[in-house]
């Protein structure tokens, strides 16, 4: 078996027989990204019919064609609406195997409105590659035996690859220095100014503090954020992946008490990926319910 | 009743395999977004001066010191909450510091980003507020007023250099 084969027994689990458990698991795990694909959607669209005027910054498609064609005419809110209706179609499995497909390009082109105006956020790309997971899967691995299996273990891998990718890339943009601690001191006094100015007042907490008084503890919180970033591929492998995927929900709660950066979603999603859950439901649940077979 | 067989498993890892493919083509000729694909870059450069923007309420300040630059420890006029106002700080801050041309359309959007505000003869400071690593052990942070934005338009600050408003982007 060739190397790749063996990461792919990891992500797929050829050998581990489908259950109850998996199944309906696997339609909570969907329902999860449906609900967060309409919350966003929603939002972006209210945003950017109220707010968007001009494009400051074209993102994907929209380096192709001028997208402030939908800060007009509810045009925002009309892609909402039928990204609404098509991924709730999909979720019940009523139209055709493509379908989620149309909805990651229309969910692409609905954030590519929203954020032309000069941020790149990246909060929202665990929910965006799992839809796209989801079309690959409805296309090329129908039914129930294949598609839970497909769509889990490729948002697994694009999620480790995702972290790695990121202390890649800092070791790339910066060098090897990257953790030194007074670079965490450039970053909390610029979040500090977003929040002065969004709330009108800003007290940096315990950690923070701690962070400002010592540039040994500030290089120890980036070095040991970024060798977790480092691991993150490890989650491909199954025995592991509680244990990384714990790391990286750390990792996570740090960002949000240095940097005042919060991952709802984000976290939300890793406590779903990262842990044996159709386990859980298993010891209750022992036949799969009619409805839950349908909608596989 | 086995699921996932083994040659769906190496259909599986194919298919990873293509879309990595893809995936990388798209980001490699997007500046490393093409979402939802990503190198994940935010943070990679670390140590660079970062500019900012927030607002500072001058209503009924004198003329002759809202325009000077200050440090933020000699920050003098109370910040305006934008978030009351329905303003995300994150868009704002970016519309601020990165337009390079003032044009009257971007000042107009300027304006029309804060609604109904500013009103009844309130005065409004744009900054921009500029951070960079001092020295070994410091990071000085200094308050650069911008545009001043009132009922009756948007304002420059007459002592910068006019053409900071013309291609000036990051200044």
């Amino acid at each position: 078996m060739k190397w790749y084969h063996k990461i792919g027994a990891e992500l797929f689990e050829p050998d581990r027989e489908q259950t109850p458990g998996e199944l309906i698991f696997f339609k909570l795990f969907e329902a999860f990204i449906v609900f967060y694909t309409i919350k966003f959607v929603w939002e972006w669209g209210i945003y950017s019919q109220i707010r968007n005027m001009e494009v400051v910054l074209p993102l994907g498609i929209a380096n192709y064609f001028d997208v402030s064609l939908f800060f007009d005419y509810n045009l925002a809110l009309i892609n909402a609406s039928l990204i609404t209706l098509l991924i709730v179609i999909a979720f019940f499995r009523m139209g055709p195997r493509w379908l989620y497909m149309v909805i990651i390009l229309l969910f692409h082109l609905q954030y590519v409105i929203r954020f032309s105006q000069g941020e790149i956020p990246h909060s929202q790309n665990l929910i965006g590659m799992s839809v796209f997971c989801l079309a690959i899967g409805a296309i090329f691995f129908p039914g129930q035996k294949q598609m839970p299996r497909f769509v889990m273990g490729s948002i697994i891998f694009f999620i480790g690859l995702g972290y790695t990718s990121a202390f890649f890339a800092k070791l790339i943009g910066t060098g090897i220095n990257w953790y030194d601690g007074r670079h965490l001191w450039l970053w909390i006094s610029e979040k500090s100014i977003d929040i002065l100015s969004r709330e009108g007042v800003y007290n940096p907490n315990l950690l923070q503090q701690m962070a400002l008084g010592s540039t040994a503890v500030a290089s120890i919180i980036l070095l040991i954020g970024w060798l977790t970033e480092f691991i993150g591929f490890t989650m491909w492998w199954k025995k592991l992946r509680p244990y990384t995927v714990t790391l990286l929900i750390g990792m996570h709660f740090g960002i949000t008490l240095t940097m005042n950066i919060r991952f709802d979603a984000f976290v939300i999603q890793l406590i779903l990926v990262g842990y044996p859950w159709y386990r859980v439901i298993d010891t209750y649940l022992k036949t799969t319910p009619e409805m839950i077979k349908r909608w596989a | 009743m086995i699921s996932m067989e083994i040659t769906a498993t190496k259909k599986g890892i194919r298919v990873i395999g293509i879309i990595l493919l893809v995936y990388a083509l798209l980001v490699a000729t997007h500046e490393g977004e093409f979402w939802p694909f990503s190198i994940y870059p935010m943070f990679s450069q670390a140590g660079n001066p970062w500019t900012r923007a927030m607002v500072l309420d001058v209503t009924d300040q004198p003329e002759e010191l809202i325009w000077e630059k200050h440090s933020l420890e000699n920050r003098q006029w109370p910040p305006v909450p934008v978030r009351e106002y329905g303003v995300d700080q994150i868009d704002f801050s970016n519309f601020i510091s990165k337009t390079e041309h003032w044009t009257e359309p971007r000042k107009a959007a300027l304006n029309n980003m804060f609604g109904s505000y500013p009103k009844d003869g309130m005065k409004w400071m744009t900054v921009k507020v500029h951070g960079q690593l001092v020295g070994k052990d410091s990071v000085a942070v200094e308050i650069v007023p911008w545009l001043l934005v009132t009922e009756d338009g948007v304002f420059e600050n007459p002592n910068l250099d006019p053409s900071r408003y013309i291609g000036g982007g990051q200044q």
